[in-house]
């Protein structure tokens, strides 16, 4: 599914990135853990292809193509998303307008029927349910006035809407109350399948209690420094960062 | 064209047979004001981002009767459906193109017949409108009327270049009476001047809907006063639309005379190539418990430049008053330009009033979310913008005037996003 080979990423002349290997298979959940300023979030922009941050050396596979040279949407129609750390408000745009567009893109994509008002409505009251969201968000702008857990539910409610096959979680428990935490790792576990894959970045082990990865890495100055299985994330729980680090 | 052209012009004016000699001795007064102060230059204050090099360039004649058109001009583009029509062809009154309600009149004048053109500020373009109006156009409500069907006053330029207009509007809307008003400018010309003068009186317990449309050719130069003048319990609603011509200038000064009336001011302009917009307004608060609301903004690509320059004048016993202004601009490109400046002028303690004014381009962090959900850019950049700009219009009561207004923001954006 995503192959990621000695992969060197810039960010404004900033080397940030120093040689990620990744290998992800279908139906298969990763985790990368890693303190602040370790390289996590900058991996998942460089997967999703956001400005400036340039790839180097090394390359990104997706579906044995690479994807460095193409353009952000052109990955996401392809199946690629992120649930972003923080999501961007987008004051006027109505919500539900919003991912009406980005549905039907995919739609057009993949040579389907494209959604007219009423067929979208019906189609996304039935994904609101899964992540328990009320339809009132709907018809806000986009994540405008939305509290931390809203916006994150708002995230799940748009992977369910876009069904992609590898999901990028990019510190998708920040910002959660325990209610939420459960509700959006109850959307992660039920989609997830075998065709269907995840990566999973977070600096605490407190999602990890709730999903559980098949593959655990430790990311410091860019580079993975160990991989292990999910006890791996109990380790560091235990022991904090410090002892891996030389 | 220097102040020699414009006396020429003038005097051909004034010693025309058909035209009344009953004004001439005021126009005379009014034009001799005119002279004296002569044309704004970039060193005065209220015109120093406004280059009307584009006015001194070009010679403009006022139109003879020969000027306008047979009738057989396609309004097609321009109509407005569930609408009366008022068709004025290059400054004259052409035709109405349904039967108007008995509570409301409209009627015009021209020639100069037994009329005194109005001047209220003394500013160059005001007194130079004084001058040498030769149409005037009146619309006036019976009191307690509610007239449903918007007035689209549809001010077409056509056939030959580099005229100059000078109209005159006059809107009285008697009291506990409402009415929509849209007044809509285009043309077809290559160059032309229109220079106009709005007056509208809104009487007790009465209300005005206002909207105007500049939607002229590249080559033109639109420049108006607009006057209104509210009494007690009265609401007047404005909203401003440009999407065209090279120079256009918006002076709009609202005197709140009454008590409890409520003035919002809003507007829209969509800016590209060298484009020039500016609006000036002063909303005056002379009277308690008013209400203010100044909602500006613009959108500019190219070398497109605009002014918004906003102030609330808040007097000693205009206590309670609410007053707000804000002014948010975006640009399209790096050679586009904004000036910004809402002001408050306050006298009394007891009010409310709050401004603030935003200029940025589009969001990148937007555009890229929009993306990495598979919109592509060229859809992002019009979801965004269409957002910016649709708060404005969705605040348009008449739905029939929303949508004209949403259809030709889709036209511009089609031209602007590529």
């Amino acid at each position: 599914m995503l192959e990621v080979k000695n992969l060197h990423v810039e960010v404004e002349g900033k080397q940030i990135l120093n040689g990620i290997d990744l290998n992800v298979k279908p139906g298969e959940m990763h985790a990368i853990m890693g303190l602040n300023g370790s390289g996590k979030s900058t991996l998942s922009n460089a997967i999703t292809g956001r400005e400036n941050y340039s790839v180097t050396k090394g390359d990104i596979i997706y579906k044995n193509e690479s994807i460095v040279e193409m353009e952000p949407n052109e990955r996401a129609l392809a199946g690629i998303f992120m649930s972003f750390q923080y999501p961007t408000v987008i004051p006027g745009v109505n919500n539900t307008y919003f991912l009406r567009a980005a549905v039907n893109a995919k739609r057009k994509y993949n040579k389907q029927k494209e959604y007219d008002a009423a067929s979208f409505l019906k189609f996304v009251k039935s994904k609101l349910k899964e992540v328990e969201m009320d339809s009132k968000y709907l018809k806000r702008a986009v994540n405008e006035g939305f509290s931390g857990g809203e916006k994150k539910r708002n995230e799940m409610l748009q992977l369910l809407c876009l069904e992609p096959e590898l999901a990028i979680m990019d510190e998708t428990d920040s910002g959660l109350d325990i209610d939420a935490l459960k509700i959006i790792s109850k959307g992660i576990n039920n989609y997830k399948n075998k065709d269907r894959s995840f990566l999973v970045i977070t600096h605490y082990q407190r999602l990890l209690k709730y999903i559980e990865p098949d593959v655990v890495h430790v990311l410091i100055d860019g580079k993975i420094i160990k991989s292990g299985g999910k006890e791996l994330a109990l380790e560091l729980e235990e022991k904090g960062y410090s002892w891996l680090e030389s | 064209m220097n102040l020699s052209d414009y006396q020429n012009e003038f005097d051909n004016l004034i010693s025309k047979q058909s035209f009344s000699a009953v004004s001439q001795p005021s126009r005379k007064d009014t034009f001799s004001k005119f002279l004296d102060s002569g044309l704004p230059t970039r060193k005065w204050e209220d015109w120093r981002h406004t280059d009307l090099s584009f006015l001194n360039k070009n010679n403009f004649r006022i139109p003879e009767s020969s000027d306008a058109s047979d009738g057989s001009i396609d309004i097609s583009n321009y109509e407005i459906p569930n609408t009366f029509t008022v068709i004025i062809i290059n400054g004259h009154y052409l035709t109405i193109n349904s039967d108007l309600p008995k509570e409301i009149t409209v009627s015009t004048n021209s020639n100069g017949e037994n009329w005194t053109p109005k001047n209220k500020k003394d500013t160059p373009f005001e007194l130079l409108n004084a001058s040498l109006s030769d149409s005037t156009i009146t619309i006036t409500t019976e009191p307690n009327a509610s007239i449903q069907k918007p007035i689209h006053i549809l001010f077409l330029c056509t056939g030959n270049d580099d005229l100059m207009i000078n109209p005159q509007v006059n809107i009285d809307i008697s009291h506990s009476s409402s009415a929509t008003i849209i007044e809509q400018y285009v043309s077809n010309t290559s160059s032309f001047f229109q220079n106009t003068s709005v007056f509208a009186s809104i009487e007790k317990n009465a209300s005005l809907n206002h909207v105007r449309i500049h939607s002229n050719s590249d080559q033109t130069a639109n420049i108006s006063g607009l006057h209104v003048t509210q009494s007690d319990d009265s609401t007047y609603n404005y909203f401003q639309l440009v999407d065209g011509g090279a120079l256009q200038r918006s002076d709009i000064y609202t005197n709140l005379k009454g008590k409890n009336a409520t003035c919002s001011l809003s507007g829209l302009a969509l800016l590209d190539k060298k484009q020039h917009s500016a609006t000036y307004i002063i909303s005056d608060h002379i009277m308690p418990n008013c209400v203010s609301l100044q909602n500006f903004k613009s959108v500019l690509n190219g070398s497109a430049s605009g002014v918004f320059n906003g102030r609330a004048i808040v007097r000693e016993d205009s206590q309670k008053t609410d007053s707000k202004q804000s002014n948010k601009n975006l640009l399209l490109s790096d050679q586009a330009l904004m000036n910004s400046n809402p002001q408050l002028e306050i006298y009394a303690d007891d009010v409310k009033c709050a401004h603030g004014s935003t200029t940025g381009a589009l969001d990148k962090e937007a555009l890229f979310y929009m993306q990495s959900r598979g919109i592509n850019k060229k859809e992002a950049t019009s979801l965004l913008i269409r957002g910016f700009v649709s708060e404005l219009i969705n605040d348009i009561k008449n739905e029939d005037v929303k949508d004209y207004l949403f259809e030709k923001f889709d036209n511009w954006l089609l031209n602007n996003n590529q």
